[in-house]
């Protein structure tokens, strides 16, 4: 196994942070400009923006905050600064820096089509030669164009798109990144740990794309300021408000409605946001269950919807402060009631963001988080007297301090603190009649202390290499558990010329809160469990190289080959028992896992009037050495599919009209059927069971292979008050039936023993989830 | 003790997969699969030494349209004997019924099954290919019914419910199978779910049923003390059928206690229960 000896990363990183207090003594006489990048028209941040200094050919971007930071020698002549960012028109100041300078930019958005070829060109480039690989960035303009299920546009299923994502199975939010389980995505939203980013059984994200600004995900590569999770971060902001005048957007579609609200409280100071969604079935449904009410063959059709509410606002204090208030709040409601049974089914997400951004100077940038998140499910059931409420809850309230500091034009260095305290009720059940003469209890709580600290330096070595290297020293304590962890990280980047680079990384994770998850399904019920001295923290180490290659500024072809080890990974036994039980640990085992790719290959256009994206993964995904599951060798998890293609395309026809493209091709999922079977009699007073299949190795049989074609078009126009567009998609427009699950269904017959039955044939059945789904968005601005 | 909330869902999911045409049948291979000997034997204080001795099937292998599925089902000419207190009792291969509920044997012994707790018990069998199935268990004390109480409900006050008591004993895990069956045993479980005491809070242990009886019915309420085993064995069995029906569950080998070189499946264990008929009056 290629992994370098904790004691050796040590060393390497001692070395590091010698060479860079070294850097830090030699740049001392310099000058500096800094400030924070703003769209003009709403007072947005904006991340990733390019500062150039043209003739030098020498640049930096701005950090998640907006803030950029730029050093000259003291002395230099006056200098052209060239302020970029995708679909903004690029601005150039001069300035003479004879000492440190502020200079906070706006760029105004840009609607001539040409100038966006110029900037979308360059964040090509930005692309080519940062030390960042194994990142998958999508813009709005692209999440909200795509064809989506029932015209729900999602952001994670955009991702899925991407390639080293899946999605486990059809139509859902699950992600399985790199070989990594649904779990192991570190989803956060403001700062703030999403435990549970689904709705509808995982159909649908939490996230409402009208309050989403920016989604960055790595899936390799990890930066040290992301821990506690193995194979993936996906990093979402919200949109901080137009802090310029009182805007709005909305849409109706087929299942839900959307309607966001925007304006300044102070202009150009402070702003706030408002975003909600409500899915409306539930109405339909009370009408027609009304309609048939008393009907003796009428089952009611039980209650389902969903909402979410985001807001934010946002207060410059001073020209050095700025706080952020941000929260998040998401409920899913499936409730059935009648005169005798009383069902009710809710869970969801909260979270809750304090951030505070001090620029010390030109130089330095700090941003103190208190983020609180919780996720929680309740079923609540009354039943003629009796009560079954099962419940499970994780919450955390984080604390952190992260610091951005901009040493010289060589080296950028990040460092911080966390700390979480994290809260868990794992699958608390009470059951039993309303006047207490039955009662059953079981279920487990938990708290623990999660600590990081991480320094991480983005060191250009020369014009053509470029090293990031850092470290993260995580803690957990769980008493009488505890746990230290060091995980470095280190990425190169070597430009071979301006259109070709050469990309390597490697990091490792630690993981110490584990889902325990039933099936490959996402389901809300699933537990958020601790580590604890059984239950060791998961660790992944994961290597990449890659090469980046530029075709006439307009497409990049990026190649990546991985592999990644998993250890500690946490599994049922066969036929755990989740529910009922005191001690949840007794049901688990503890495993190894493994997954590789030689290819992972994305080739995106961003210019012209094509564009998108196509990308394919060939990968390997295996999990083993568990003592309870087959024998404790190696299987194929669900998620192994090994051949994933997508392809991405977005026509502009006009500027009225677009249309666009998905196609998808993935190897089958693996699946666990049965075998065999057995006919069991029982015991007295029980019913004689035909069939009861007989399962031998786990995930033998895979599935068809799955494709499907989506088909978009948007018309975009004006009415008189408002710019609107009517999105119509086609989600699997060829009708193609791609396998969600396949069961065997026995037919059976009667026997001369009476209440004996026995199979006469058995089939397979394919069940597929959906068929050609047309839908239809009108979306809105003012 | 499961949760069956998801099934509406999953109910209407299917549904509606049904009404659009989303189910078809497809041709699967399925891996190899050598048939296994299959083992129920349950020691029942009172009764015959007994065990039914049958064979596992391949998934899509049927019975057959005509009457022989017995024999192709029944293992026959094995050699099965069961040793407890120092004494090897041989169970004969005679097919024999019972009928109340219906239960088939093929293999039975000429002693009684003695009720004393404690005993241990040993199965060996020796199938006609030269393979060996062995097992153990041992017999446990009966937990006794100590009440059944009828109660009308004071809303309709034509429906009652029917609580059953037991007294645990919290010195040691216990795990109890509860059976309500209506009208006859033969008749399909009201309910059957498993429990460990480590669920309960006190020493007395209420089952009850809802307000669903009329006066007349009749109740059988059983309560089965279980080995670990035993409640293993159910609930992966039941997690099996569940398991290739529901993709959100997660499917179960079938958790056997008997080994041994003819890799069999099945149950060897004691069956201790008290089982109450009750007919609903004021």
């Amino acid at each position: 196994m290629f992994l370098l000896q904790t004691s050796d990363m040590k060393k390497l990183f001692s070395i590091l942070i010698c060479s860079t207090l070294f850097a830090t003594l030699s740049a001392q006489q310099a000058a500096t400009v800094s400030g924070v990048l703003t769209d003009a028209q709403t007072g947005e941040t904006l991340i990733g923006a390019s500062v150039e200094v043209l003739g030098l050919g020498k640049g930096n971007v701005s950090n998640e905050y907006g803030f950029y930071s730029f050093s000259f020698p003291v002395g230099t002549d006056s200098v052209a600064l060239r302020f970029t960012y995708i679909g903004f028109a690029t601005q150039i100041r001069k300035i003479k820096p004879t000492g440190n300078l502020k200079l906070n930019v706006s760029l105004r958005p840009e609607g001539a089509v040409l100038e966006e070829v110029v900037i979308k060109a360059n964040v090509l480039k930005e692309k080519l030669k940062s030390t960042e690989m194994s990142v998958a960035t999508l813009t709005t303009k692209e999440i909200k164009a795509l064809p989506a299920l029932f015209g729900e546009v999602d952001i994670i299923k955009i991702l899925q798109l991407k390639p080293g994502f899946n999605a486990g199975s059809e139509g859902t939010t699950g992600l399985f990144v790199r070989g990594g389980g649904g779990d192991q995505n570190l989803i956060v939203l403001d700062e703030a740990v999403v435990y549970n980013a689904n709705h509808l059984f995982g159909f649908f994200s939490t996230f409402n794309s009208d309050a989403v600004k920016d989604l960055k995900v790595y899936k390799g590569g990890f930066p040290a300021q992301y821990g506690g999770r193995l194979s993936s971060v996906i990093d979402v902001r919200m949109k901080e408000g137009n802090n310029q005048k009182f805007t709005g957007s909305g849409g109706l579609g087929l299942i839900s409605s959307r309607l966001t609200l925007e304006g300044p409280i102070q202009k150009d100071k402070s702003s706030f946001i408002v975003s909600g969604r409500r899915t409306y079935a539930d109405i339909i449904t009370r009408q027609i269950n009304k309609a048939n009410k008393g009907k003796a063959d009428y089952n009611p059709i039980p209650d389902y919807y969903f909402y979410d509410l985001n807001t934010k606002v946002n207060f410059t204090l001073s020209p050095r402060d700025h706080l952020y208030l941000s929260g998040y709040f998401g409920r899913d409601v499936f409730g059935f009631k009648n005169e005798t049974f009383d069902f009710r089914f809710d869970w969801g997400n909260a979270t809750g963001t304090a951030r505070w951004n001090h620029v010390f100077g030109p130089k330095l940038f700090a941003n103190t988080t208190f983020a609180y998140s919780d996720y929680q499910y309740n079923i609540k059931n009354t039943l003629q007297g009796f009560f079954f409420n099962l419940d499970s809850k994780v919450r955390d309230i984080n604390t952190k301090v992260d610091f951005y500091y901009q040493l010289s034009n060589r080296h950028t260095m990040r460092f911080g603190i966390s700390s979480t305290y994290h809260d868990f009720i794992a699958a608390r059940l009470k059951a039993g009649s309303n006047d207490g003469q039955v009662s059953f209890n079981s279920g487990q709580t938990f708290n623990g202390m999660e600590y990081g600290s991480y320094f991480a330096d983005e060191w250009a070595i020369n014009a053509r290499l470029k090293l990031s290297y850092g470290a993260r020293l995580s803690a957990w304590q769980n008493a009488p558990a505890f746990y230290v962890n060091f995980e470095p990280r280190a990425a190169a980047n070597f430009t071979l010329n301006k259109d070709w680079a050469v990309k390597a990384s490697y990091a490792r994770m630690n993981q110490y809160v584990h889902l325990l998850a039933s099936s490959g399904l996402s389901l809300p019920t699933d537990i958020w469990y601790p580590s604890t001295e059984k239950v060791k923290p998961e660790v992944s180490d994961q290597v990449a190289i890659g090469t980046t290659y530029l075709i006439n500024d307009k497409v990049l072809i990026t190649w990546e080959g991985w592999y990644k080890w998993l250890q500690n990974q946490v599994d049922f036994i066969d036929g755990a028992e989740l529910f009922g039980n005191d001690n949840l640990e007794s049901q688990l085992t503890i495993g190894k896992g493994y997954a590789f790719s030689p290819l992972e290959l994305e080739i995106e256009k961003k210019e012209g009037r094509l564009t998108g994206w196509i990308g394919y993964t060939l990968a390997w995904v295996k999990r083993g050495q568990y003592r309870d599951i087959n024998n404790g060798n190696y299987f194929s998890p669900r998620f192994d599919t090994r051949h994933n293609i997508s392809v991405v395309a977005l026509y502009n026809l006009s500027p009225r009209w677009q249309i666009t493209a998905t196609w998808v091709y993935t190897s089958g999922n693996i699946s666990w059927l049965p075998v065999g079977r057995v006919s069991i009699q029982g015991v007295p007073g029980e019913q004689f069971q035909p069939v009861v299949p007989v399962y031998s190795d786990r995930n033998t049989f895979r599935y068809p292979a799955y494709t499907r074609t989506d088909l978009g078009i948007v018309y975009k126009f004006r009415s008189k008050r408002l710019e609107n567009d009517l999105t119509l998609s086609v989600y699997n427009t060829t009708d193609r039936r791609n396998p969600y699950f396949i069961f065997l269904e026995p037919e059976l017959k009667d026997t001369q023993f009476p209440g004996v039955q026995i199979p006469d044939k058995i089939t397979a059945k394919q069940v597929s989830l959906f068929p050609i789904l047309p839908s239809l968005t009108w979306n809105f601005k003012f | 003790m499961k949760i069956n909330n998801l099934h509406l869902f999953i109910a209407l999911a299917t549904l509606f997969a049904t009404a659009c045409n989303l189910t078809k049948e497809v041709d699967i291979q399925l891996p190899d699969y050598e048939r296994q000997p299959v083992v129920e034997c349950y020691l029942e204080p009172g009764k015959p030494f007994r065990l039914l001795l049958s064979q596992s099937y391949s998934f899509f292998d049927p019975f057959g349209l005509d009457s022989t599925f017995l024999d192709k089902t029944l293992l026959s000419g094995a050699t099965v004997t069961i040793a407890y207190n120092g004494q090897t009792d041989t169970l004969f291969n005679n097919l024999s019924l019972d009928f109340s509920p219906l239960k088939i044997f093929n293999y039975t012994g000429q002693n009684i099954v003695p009720a004393t707790p404690g005993v241990e018990y040993t199965l060996a069998i020796r199938l006609p290919n030269g393979t060996a199935i062995a097992g153990s268990t041992t017999m446990l004390p009966l937990v006794p019914i100590d009440s059944v109480v009828v109660q009308f409900s004071p809303d309709i006050d034509t429906l009652a419910r029917v609580l059953t008591y037991i007294t645990d004993d919290r010195s040691t895990v216990n795990f109890y199978r509860r059976m309500l069956n209506y009208s006859s045993l033969d008749s399909f479980p009201e309910q059957d779910f498993l429990v460990s005491d480590r669920v309960v809070t006190s020493e007395k242990i209420a089952f009850g049923t809802g307000y669903e009886l009329k006066e007349g019915d009749t109740v059988f309420n059983t309560i089965y003390h279980i080995t670990p085993a035993f409640y293993d064995y159910v609930e992966s069995y039941q997690l099996a059928v569940i398991g290739n029906a529901n993709p959100f569950a997660q499917p179960s080998p079938i958790k056997s206690n008997v080994s041994g070189s003819g890799n069999p499946l099945g149950i060897f264990t004691c069956l201790v229960y008290q089982r109450d008929t009750t007919i609903v009056h004021r």
